[in-house]
């Protein structure tokens, strides 16, 4: 089978359950539990809203919901691959005693991702009273754009998951990487104000790519045919070359890890 | 001739140590089993013994599916409970009930099926008043305990046991043995590893010794007992 979910058939009660028990692991002991779900956004948020509204980095007439916008997306995605990157590795104890297809981890892990992107969602929904803002019909694309982002995660939880079996480097350094992004990626800045190399990285990232249609449907304007069929493309392609590399490598796992 | 449930055909298996340690490169494959055949018939009871080392565990994984054998074919005939094995199989960060409701599901019950077994399981591992425990702080007998009574509760046609016998305590362990009898009686094949010889004669049908991947006696338990003690001794 060559198809990504297809081997999962018939598996959804139970990668929902799973699912679902990730979230409340999660923050489980924590005085403020699931809260959390929605605090982690709005904290990254408060800190980053008053650094760059003090700053005076040039910031434009809502600044509030471009920024929540962008944190959204950018910290749904760091947490979505991180949890793909240990999905497998976490889960060995049951891997070793149970013969299960081993896709059922990095799926779950995608699922809990969703899951703790709709409460992120709510935030975004939350804050546009505060800040006097009402979006325009154009913001039902974030639809599509937020599934794009989950395939995204789904393609990069499969490569990560199978390389940490045989690389450990690759946890350290996909937690520099993701700080990195944070600078690379329109989250506090405008497109339309970067030049030179910031710009190339931009028009090949994938998550900036989606993060910038993002601002654009919550601000009312559509983004371009190419700027669709750029994003689906290359997030096609990583999922389908994720799940390539997992399927060669997926036997030998358990004795590996 | 009964029907088999498990039967090996010239099965073997080894691992590469390269990148964990500085071992010469000759030494970095580890063979760990290596051209095991054999046929367990429905309802048979198979005792595995041999030394630390000696394969035990790597010839269970390979049975559950868990591990790839490197040559070699196993059939399998009937549904295989979760390997018995100390300590593993269970998520940490969840309580006992809420353990058993996710491997349950994962062994394709129903939610609702695998709640009303929640009940009995954990009576029978007499782990009632640590509902509310995480897996994490159990010891290693509650958690073999928790393990086995699933194990027996799902209802598997073969039930593979890596050495945990040797952690619970001896009530449990008289226990687990009936327990073995009973599913004997109900036609379940049964495969064990183990290093407790002396429950061995009365449970088992064969017995199966392994010395350094190699399967070097398969038959009466008595003589492969004695067998065993001679290598030990050597």
């Amino acid at each position: 089978m060559f198809i990504p979910l297809l081997g999962l058939k018939g598996k959804r009660s139970q990668i929902l359950h799973f699912a679902w028990k990730n979230v409340k692991i999660r923050y489980r002991g924590s005085y403020l539990g699931l809260l959390w779900t929605a605090l982690e956004p709005i904290l990254y948020f408060v800190f980053l809203y008053i650094v760059f509204t003090n700053i005076r980095l040039g910031v434009k007439e809502d600044f509030g919901i471009y920024l929540i916008t962008g944190i959204v997306l950018y910290h749904t995605f760091v947490k979505g691959t991180q949890g793909g990157l240990g999905s497998l590795k976490e889960n060995v104890g049951i891997l070793s005693s149970i013969n299960l297809r081993r896709e059922f981890f990095p799926v779950v892990s995608t699922v809990t991702s969703s899951i703790m992107l709709l409460v992120e969602v709510g935030v975004l929904f939350a804050l546009m009273p505060v800040f006097g803002f009402t979006p325009s019909w154009t913001i039902v694309l974030l639809i599509p754009i937020l599934i794009l982002l989950q395939i995204l995660i789904l393609g990069l939880s499969y490569l990560l998951s199978i390389t940490l079996v045989f690389i450990k480097d690759i946890q350290p350094l996909w937690s520099v990487f993701v700080h990195a992004l944070i600078f690379v990626t329109p989250i506090f800045w405008y497109v339309e104000d970067m030049g030179g190399i910031a710009l190339e990285i931009q028009k090949i990232n994938p998550l900036g790519q989606l993060i910038e249609m993002a601002h654009k449907v919550v601000f009312g304007e559509l983004p371009t045919v190419n700027e669709w069929l750029y994003s689906t493309a290359i997030i096609f392609a990583i999922l389908f070359i994720g799940y390539g590399i997992f399927q060669k490598f997926e036997k030998g796992i358990v004795e590996r890890i | 001739m009964s029907e088999n449930a498990v039967s090996l055909q010239s099965v073997s298996k080894s691992f590469n140590f390269k990148r964990s340690n500085k071992l010469k490169s000759s030494e970095n494959r580890l063979i760990s089993v290596s051209d095991v055949s054999f046929d367990v018939s429905k309802g048979e009871i198979l005792g595995i013994i041999g030394l630390n080392g000696s394969g035990k565990t790597t010839l269970l994984r390979l049975i559950a599916g868990i591990y790839e054998p490197d040559s070699g074919k196993i059939s399998i005939e009937g549904k295989i409970a979760p390997l018995l094995q100390i300590g593993t199989g269970f998520n940490n960060e969840l309580t006992g009930p809420e353990n058993i409701v996710s491997s349950g599901m994962l062994y394709g019950f129903s939610k609702k099926e695998i709640q009303s077994k929640v009940k009995p399981i954990l009576e029978f591992a007499e782990l009632q008043e640590f509902r509310k425990m995480k897996f994490k702080h159990y010891s290693a007998g509650m958690k073999t305990r928790l393990a086995f009574s699933l194990a027996m509760q799902i209802d598997p046609d073969i039930i593979l046991v890596d050495e945990v016998l040797s952690v619970g305590d001896f009530k449990f362990r008289e226990k687990s043995l009936q327990a073995f009898l009973s599913f004997k009686n109900k036609k379940k094949t049964i495969l064990f590893a183990t290093h407790i010889l002396n429950p061995l004669p009365e449970l088992c049908d064969r017995v199966l010794i392994l010395h350094k991947g190699e399967m070097i006696f398969l038959g009466d338990p008595k003589e492969a007992i004695q067998k065993y003690r001679s290598i030990s001794e050597n």
